[in-house]
């Protein structure tokens, strides 16, 4: 029972993508210890900066001119708010801005650019890149968004 | 012995005999260092729960015991303190770094949708705990501030361990995306 419990578990449950199934062995390097070791320099890359941070930053952190009980990541929300000055247009806004940004694979997602084509260079059957300044309407669309945002950040509604 | 075969098995398969695609960029290790700087919020976290009264009256006068009587505990009050502005810029650059590439296409619409809910979770977390060491006597802010503890330690959290268990879920499922 247990035997087929824990094979389940191991088939079903915990089932990891399998690289070495269409990847050539020569395209492949050992999770162990390679990948491990990375992961541990950066580790101890954010620990040292968190340490740092600690000790060096003072809290409340100011580079704008903005409340005290306001941080970094709140300060284009609270603008915002500050430029609307309706409570209602505002929440509505914040929640049909969340709900854009968790369904945002859902309408920009091109099924065309997903069917693998032979590639020259590499001679192969590959997707095409994925990168979003290879799809200059969405680009366009994210830089406007990330640029409305710091605006957001500096002007004195 | 069935046991010993089979923890054998799971880390030979996870972790000493497995292969992973050459030349995976430093960036990718974003998504880590998002789950770093969770678990230190999390253990420090509970460090600070044996100490800190959710009322009006005694929250900040707790959280100044903490600060100045407790040994080391002004170093994992401000590393508690801090770790938000470091755990919200990585999952920014987590983030940032899916949606230029374009990693959030099919298939892993579901890894977005649940690191998506992990940003919005994280950032109520923020709302929820900046809230509790707020000065405020009157006795209508006892209601809220026990509204915001529960939330903060209890109903935030336990929403964004089933969003983390999704999101891990569904990448150990179709695997890291691999570069060209
Ligand atoms: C608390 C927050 C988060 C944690 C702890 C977390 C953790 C991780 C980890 C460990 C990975 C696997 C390795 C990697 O590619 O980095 C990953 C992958 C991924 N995450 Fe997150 N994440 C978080 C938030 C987010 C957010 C906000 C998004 C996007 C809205 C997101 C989307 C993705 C996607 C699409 C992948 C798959 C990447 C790939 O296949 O290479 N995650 N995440």
């Amino acid at each position: 029972m247990a035997n087929i419990v824990s094979k389940k578990l191991s088939n079903h449950v915990f089932t990891m993508r399998d690289y070495t199934k269409d990847k050539k062995p020569e395209e492949l390097e050992p999770f162990f210890p390679n990948e491990i070791l990375r992961h541990c320099i950066v580790t101890c890359f954010f620990i040292a900066i968190e340490f740092i941070a600690v000790i060096v930053f003072p809290l409340p952190w100011k580079f704008v001119n903005k409340p005290d009980h306001i941080p970094w990541f709140f300060l284009p929300i609270y603008k915002l708010h500050e430029l609307i000055q309706n409570d209602v247009l505002f929440t509505v806004l914040l929640i049909f801005g969340a709900l854009l940004f968790i369904l945002w694979p859902f309408y920009t997602d091109g099924r065309k650019c997903n069917v693998p084509s032979f590639d020259d260079r590499h001679s192969r059957y590959m997707k095409k890149s994925n990168n979003l300044w290879q799809r200059p309407i969405l680009f366009s669309i994210v830089i406007t968004v990330i640029i409305f945002v710091i605006t957001l950040c500096f002007i004195n509604p | 012995m069935e046991n010993k075969g089979f923890l054998r098995e799971f880390i030979e398969n996870n972790i000493t005999r497995r292969l992973i695609p050459k030349g995976l960029s430093w960036f990718g290790c974003m998504g880590g260092l998002s789950l770093l700087a969770f678990i230190i919020q999390l253990s420090t976290g509970i460090f600070l729960m044996f100490y800190f009264i959710p009322t009006t009256k005694d929250a900040l006068t707790s959280i100044q015991y903490v600060s100045h009587s407790v040994p080391y505990g002004w170093l994992i009050q401000r590393i508690h303190a801090i770790g938000p502005h470091m755990m919200i810029a990585m999952v920014l650059s987590h983030m940032l770094r899916i949606l230029f590439r374009g990693i959030y296409r099919h298939p892993r619409e579901l890894h977005w949708i649940s690191g998506a809910c992990l940003l919005i979770l994280t950032f109520l977390m923020y709302y929820t705990g900046s809230k509790l060491s707020v000065h405020n006597g009157n006795e209508h802010f006892t209601v809220h501030l026990i509204y915001f503890y529960a939330l903060h330690v209890i109903g935030i959290p336990l929403a964004v361990a089933f969003s983390m268990g999704m999101h891990f879920f569904m990448v150990r499922k179709t695997g890291i995306y691999e570069p060209l």
